[in-house]
């Protein structure tokens, strides 16, 4: 039997997370709560999504909803438990989904290192061509002219003898 | 794109990169005796040459190697010295090359990679994240260890994930001008101009040995030279000349 995912959010009280699915054969629209146990404030948030999508009975209905969204949904439901608002929540995924471009990756922690590259292989394997795709094309070359008329790039703005 | 001047004739018969194992005896997989070892002494022969890979973490150095070299990506992990090894075959004007091509492993960390990592080095590809400014400003501390050690191997300056950031591709970088370094606007993510960015550097590594290894010649020569006139000096007034000599160098 296949599920349609249509929607999925996070119910804050009692803790749940509900999916809005159609039945492939039916076509109706229904929804499945799935209650959330063992959740605390400090639990982490990664576990938590990954033992709900790969819980037996709810595997096969959360199969179109990505792991990283129901993370997201277990930050939210987290940060409601820690007393934090909605806007300040999303503002906290929001900086830890992004990479700060002045940020020097060379001093960090093995562990905030492998975070901030997991950020960004998601967008490398969004826009990654692979061996499989139809269209795949091994050699690509596209011509990038370097002239002088070319604005200078604001980099360079700073201190002429940062080199 | 910035064009390199490099002798005409060079071609690529075969577009795409095979992994050969170099010298069957060597780091063979599975012999686990000789993996700590690196036979830095190979790169004097004419058909051998070894490109490194510097910039700072995350820049995409592995990604970009492993786009060039799909298939034939196995990279070979040797913890003595902190380094990554992909090991590739080229064809460059008729003849077969043996490309070592060296990335860090996660020594770019501490921002200074040990001697040896540069240590007959050929050529070097430099990266940079056209999303993340630090690895732009960080390039001049990478080019400044990069001159100290290898003064004159050709140095090729990569902005990478273009796809990220397109509008990066209309912008002049003035540290390539500065230090007149090629530079290539590429993606490991798409392609884009990742494998003419290797086959230039191997082009590159190439022309650079052929013109030093010109240069050994000569001295070895001169040296030659002078030992001749040496000896004729020594015995102007000898009938009979000795007829046993010096074996000359290799």
């Amino acid at each position: 039997m296949k599920y349609i995912a249509k929607k999925c959010g996070v119910r804050f009280q009692p803790p749940a997370m509900i999916l809005i699915y159609e039945n492939e054969a039916e076509g109706k629209s229904r929804q499945r709560i799935m209650p959330v146990r063992n959740f605390s404030k400090f639990s982490d948030c990664t576990r938590a999504a990954e033992q709900l999508k790969n819980n037996p009975r709810h595997k096969s209905y959360l199969e179109q909803v990505s792991l990283k969204q129901l993370e997201k949904l277990f930050v939210f439901l987290r940060g409601s438990l820690q007393g934090q608002s909605l806007a300040e929540t999303m503002e906290q995924i929001q900086r830890e989904t992004t990479i700060d471009p002045e940020e020097d990756l060379n001093k960090l922690d093995d562990k905030e290192l492998a975070k901030r590259k997991s950020i960004m292989d998601e967008l490398f394997e969004k826009n990654q061509k692979r061996k499989d795709d139809p269209s795949f094309v091994y050699d690509v070359e596209v011509e990038f002219p370097q002239d002088e008329q070319l604005q200078s790039c604001s980099w360079d703005t700073a201190s002429v003898d940062e080199f | 794109m910035k064009t390199v001047t490099v002798t005409e004739g060079f071609h690529y018969g075969d577009k795409t990169p095979r992994l050969t194992l170099v010298h069957g005896h060597e780091l063979m997989a599975g012999d686990r005796s000789k993996q700590g070892e690196l036979d830095q002494e190979k790169y004097d022969a004419h058909e051998n040459v070894k490109i490194i890979c510097l910039g700072d973490s995350a820049v995409g150095k592995s990604k970009l190697m492993e786009r060039f070299l799909m298939d034939g990506f196995q990279p070979q992990q040797l913890s003595t010295y902190a380094l990554t090894l992909y090991k590739h075959t080229a064809t460059v004007d008729g003849k077969t090359i043996l490309v070592d091509f060296w990335d860090t492993a996660g020594q770019e960390r501490f921002q200074s990679m040990h001697a040896s990592y540069y240590h007959k080095a050929h050529a070097c590809i430099m990266v940079f994240d056209v999303q993340r400014k630090i690895t732009y400003k960080n390039l001049g501390t990478w080019y400044a260890e990069l001159r100290e050690f290898r003064p004159e191997i050709p140095c090729i300056l990569v902005a990478n994930k273009i796809d990220a950031d397109i509008q990066m591709t209309q912008k002049n970088f003035s540290f390539a001008k500065k230090f007149s370094l090629p530079l290539y606007f590429v993606s490991a993510a798409d392609g884009t101009n990742v494998v003419k960015l290797f086959n230039d550097a191997i082009r590159l590594a190439v022309a650079y040995k052929k013109s030093s290894q010109d240069f050994m010649d000569e001295v070895l020569q001169e040296l030659e030279n002078f030992k001749l006139e040496q000896k004729e000096e020594d015995t102007p007034d000898q009938e009979q000349g000795d007829m046993s000599k010096s074996p000359s160098p290799s």
